[in-house]
This record gives C-alpha cells, structure tokens and sequence, in this order.
C-alpha cells in the first residue's frame, strides 16, 4: 500500500533519504506543517518570522551573564 | 507566531525559558525560525497554565498523524521530555528538561532575562546552550557549535 506524505514524514522507513534528514536534525513535523501551507502563507510567515526575530536582536537584558 | 505565543505564557505566568533556534538567534547566530522552543517548569500548578494558556488555540501533537492528533491535556505531560505543538498562532515545543544541561531550574539558574515584546521572559544561558548542541550531537547541532563557541570567546573578551 502506498503510505501517504504525511506517514513518510512522521515514520520514515530506516535508511531512506527522510531518515537521514531525521537523524541530521531536520524537524519533520515542521517540514509537514510547512507543506500543508500554501505558498503564499510559508511567505507570510517567513516575513512575519523575520521581523519577529528582529525584535530579539534589539531585546533589552535585564539580568544574567 | 513566536509573539504570541510568548505573550499568551506570559499573560497565563508560564514558568518557562526560550532554548533552540530562538536562543540562537538572540546570542547572534543568523537564523530564521517559525516556531519556539520552551523548557517549562513540571509543577502540577505550571502545567495547568500551559494548558490555559495554549487550549483557546486548538493545540495539536505535530508528531502524531492526524487520526492520532491528541488535544493538549495535563496526562500527556507524564513521562514525555518533549511535546511537540502546532497551535493557531504558531507552533511551540515543550521539553520538561535540556538534554546535557538538565531540568528547568538547572537551566534557570544560569538563564538570561531578557525584556522583549513588552514582556520579561527567561533564555538559557550561552554557556547551557553550548552545553545542550554538544550533548544532542546532531549534525545540526554540531554544525552551529563553531559560531557559538566564537561568540562566547568574543563576548567574554569584551567583560576582560
């Protein structure tokens, strides 16, 4: 039975090309996630991530080293 | 997306420290992310908070297939270090502790308080997020090691 792209990401069969990705460090619920979206909503949040991880770049350390 | 969700924990007092590629991100190394990584405080009473505050958004385990998709309830916290969300403002992942590092107040006690989106939230120390893309010892872990090693030296340079 042909597994859907979901199964392959979530149970990636042992020595596939989504295995190694697994074991690399890639999150594949996210990938998954990401492919649901259209194209247009991966950029809305693209832009939306980049802006919001600007914000980190300016936040202001109150304590710690 | 990421500030929303910072702002629903801390509108809920979610004991919480951003990890991952946001504290990445806030140490200096370029990356772009759309979801947030937390270590959460495992108290009874911190646990109904995340459900309180992550239940008005229809929180889904992304690593289940959708037949399976449970909802966010206090009985899938036992014995799981990590849980993976998709909510509609964005998705989180909760770890109860970093691995090589240890449990939230391990973590805590070198953390970092920043004041971002108007509000005061916790992130892991450099030295603990070092410690952490050591002990996971993926390739993509390993592969930002260098850069953050370099900013620790550079920055503790600059206390000299």
């Amino acid at each position: 039975m042909k597994r859907s792209i979901e199964e392959k990401l979530l149970n990636p069969k042992p020595g596939s090309k989504v295995a190694a990705a697994k074991e690399f460090g890639i999150d594949l619920t996210l990938l998954l996630r990401q492919l649901r979206l259209t194209p247009q909503q991966r950029l809305d949040e693209l832009q939306l991530a980049m802006i919001e991880m600007e914000e980190f770049s300016k936040a202001k350390r109150i304590s710690g080293k | 997306m990421i500030k929303d969700l910072i702002k629903s924990l801390s509108k809920n007092s979610v004991e919480f420290i951003i990890i991952g590629e946001v504290a990445n991100f806030y140490y200096g190394i370029k990356t772009i992310t759309t979801k947030l990584e937390i270590l959460y405080s495992s108290e009874a009473e911190n646990i109904n908070k995340i459900i309180s505050a992550f239940s008005p958004f229809n929180p889904q385990l992304r690593d289940q297939t959708e037949s399976l998709r449970y909802s966010l309830d206090k009985d899938l916290f036992q014995n799981k270090i990590e849980l993976l969300f998709e909510t509609k403002i964005g998705c989180i992942d909760l770890f109860s502790e970093v691995l090589g590092v240890g449990d939230f107040k391990t973590v805590e006690a070198q953390s970092v308080e920043v004041d971002i989106f108007d509000v005061l939230v916790k992130i892991i120390s450099l030295d603990d997020l070092i410690k952490a893309k050591r002990a996971a010892g993926r390739t993509k872990d390993l592969l930002v090691l260098p850069e953050l090693e370099a900013l620790r030296e550079v920055l503790s340079d600059e206390e000299e």
